[in-house]
């Protein structure tokens, strides 16, 4: 019986293509969590309200999404070798997830170089049509940092355990990551595509001092808005019944126009990035 | 209680199902083949040690890997041989749509041809004040089985056979199902029809044909 549920849990998350899970997922009763290994260096085991529930996560990996009825867990973090949960490497802690919710826990450095955990809420509210979500999140062992894009500061500020978000057209920025105020890239820069309809989260994880401080990204895309129709013909010729002649005449108008259409558009299709 | 997770979980992902099941025919009739794969290739990865291992995957910075752009499709039994070029929406939010009737539009937003899900939009005017009846004025008229080929920008030809051409009356047009981006992958070619109304200069319905690859 247990072969049979976690095939068909896996397969609900694999069809969505890795870790871009449709949002509609959650539902009334129950919340998406997603976990991520953000801790240099240390292989653990997971425990949720003391069952192992994450053997031997690498740093660096990202789960599915996991779909939780809403309610209050708790979570602890061993060193993989652990038999049991008695003795977390991280203090165990709960989280609780609301209904309809998206959520990420995160087990990484706090700015002091401690190991730490951070839930994090991710936005599903839906996304304006031609437009992607960035946000970014600081689980590094750093001060506070800027978020450059192109080389100019975007984000400045951004203090461990917090995050920033935006709404932008859809497109491929060259992002890095500086200590506040330098303009320095610590991190990057590095492509990072938004595709139209998704939340991409951009993890800025590892240490500063170790000399391991890297990205990690995780996409939710579904947040897209739809057209609202497809208004296809203006002249009355195809309408049932109809017959009138067609009428010729005045292309090169329509011609121009076409051009002018093709210059304002770009291809932008993209694969979410994890 | 992680039985009851799992039985809860496995609910939630049975209803996601339902609430996916098409009300109106022109949802996919063929399930994305995706689903057997998977299930084989996980039979063997839970550790027995878990209670409920799941999946995981490294999240390093990945490469972007640009769907190929939809440049052309023809339609060979109708005469239609145009090109396309991709649209995204105009400022009141309606698809947009090549002025030139005989230019055809890709919604760039949504799945292209080489997605391995979803909807491949592209529509065309059915006709205009100083062009005439255009090219997709003969989708009402597709015959049965119809092939469809659409060629991208990197030369590889799609080659799908056609579903079904559906009229619905725009207000009813299911454009969550015309713009879905899951699902099997499938080509929905869009353009307008049904009764038009002077005074608005708009048609009543739109003519929707679904194809599926070959």
């Amino acid at each position: 019986m247990r072969k049979k549920i976690l095939a068909g849990i896996a397969v609900g998350a694999l069809a969505a293509m890795g870790t871009a899970v449709p949002a509609n997922a959650i539902s009334d009763t129950s919340a998406d969590l997603y976990i991520l290994h953000a801790v240099p260096g240390l292989m653990v085991d997971l425990y949720v309200d003391g069952k192992l529930t994450l053997d031997d996560f690498e740093p660096g990996d990202l789960t599915d999404a996991i779909d939780l009825p809403a309610g209050t867990y708790t979570v602890a973090i061993t060193t993989a070798e652990a038999p049991d949960d008695s003795a977390p490497v991280i203090p165990a802690f709960d989280i609780t997830l609301g209904a309809n919710m998206s959520y990420t826990a995160v087990a990484h450095l706090d700015a002091a170089g401690g190991p730490t955990a951070t839930m994090f809420t991710n936005d599903l509210s839906a996304i304006a049509a031609g437009q992607g979500r960035i946000t970014v999140r600081h689980t590094a062992a750093a001060p506070t940092v800027d978020i450059l894009a192109g080389g100019a500061t975007h984000f400045s500020n951004l203090s461990n355990a917090g995050e920033v978000m935006h709404d932008m057209a859809v497109g491929t920025i060259s992002a890095a990551v500086a200590l506040t105020g330098t303009l320095v890239p610590v991190i990057g820069p590095a492509d990072v595509t938004v595709a139209e309809g998704t939340n991409v989260i951009v993890y800025a994880w590892g240490s500063a001092e170790a000399g391991n401080l890297a990205l990690a990204v995780q996409v939710i895309d579904g947040l897209q808005t739809n057209p609202v129709g497809v208004p296809a013909g203006s002249a009355g010729l195809a309408a049932e019944g109809n017959n009138v002649a067609l009428i010729g005449g005045l292309g090169g108008l329509a011609a121009l126009l076409a051009l002018v259409a093709f210059a304002a558009t770009r291809g932008t299709r993209a694969r979410a990035a994890n | 209680m992680t039985a009851k997770v799992l039985a809860l979980a496995i609910m939630a992902l049975l209803l996601v199902g339902c609430a996916t099941t098409p009300n109106q025919s022109i949802a996919p009739s063929v399930s994305p083949d995706t689903a057997s794969d998977n299930a084989s290739d996980t039979a063997s990865a839970p550790r027995p040690s878990a209670e409920l291992n799941i999946q995981r995957q490294s999240a390093a910075l990945q490469p972007v890997v640009q769907a190929p752009v939809p440049v052309r499709i023809q339609i060979p039994s109708v005469s239609i041989d145009i090109e396309i070029v991709p649209v995204g929406v105009e400022a009141n939010g309606f698809m947009e749509i090549p002025e030139n009737v005989t230019i055809a539009g890709w919604y760039r937003y949504g799945p292209a041809p080489s997605s391995d899900k979803g909807s491949t939009v592209i529509t065309a005017h059915v006709d205009a004040l100083v062009q005439g009846l255009g090219p997709f004025a003969a989708l009402s008229s597709l015959p049965e089985n119809a092939e469809i080929i659409v060629t991208t920008d990197t030369g590889v030809e799609h080659r799908y056979i056609l579903e079904s051409v559906q009229n619905f009356e725009k207000k009813q047009l299911p454009l969550d199902q015309v713009f879905d981006r899951s699902g099997a992958p499938r080509l929905v070619l869009i353009t307008c029809g049904g009764q038009f109304d002077k005074k608005s200069r708009t048609y009543s319905d739109n003519v929707v044909a679904i194809a599926y690859p070959n």
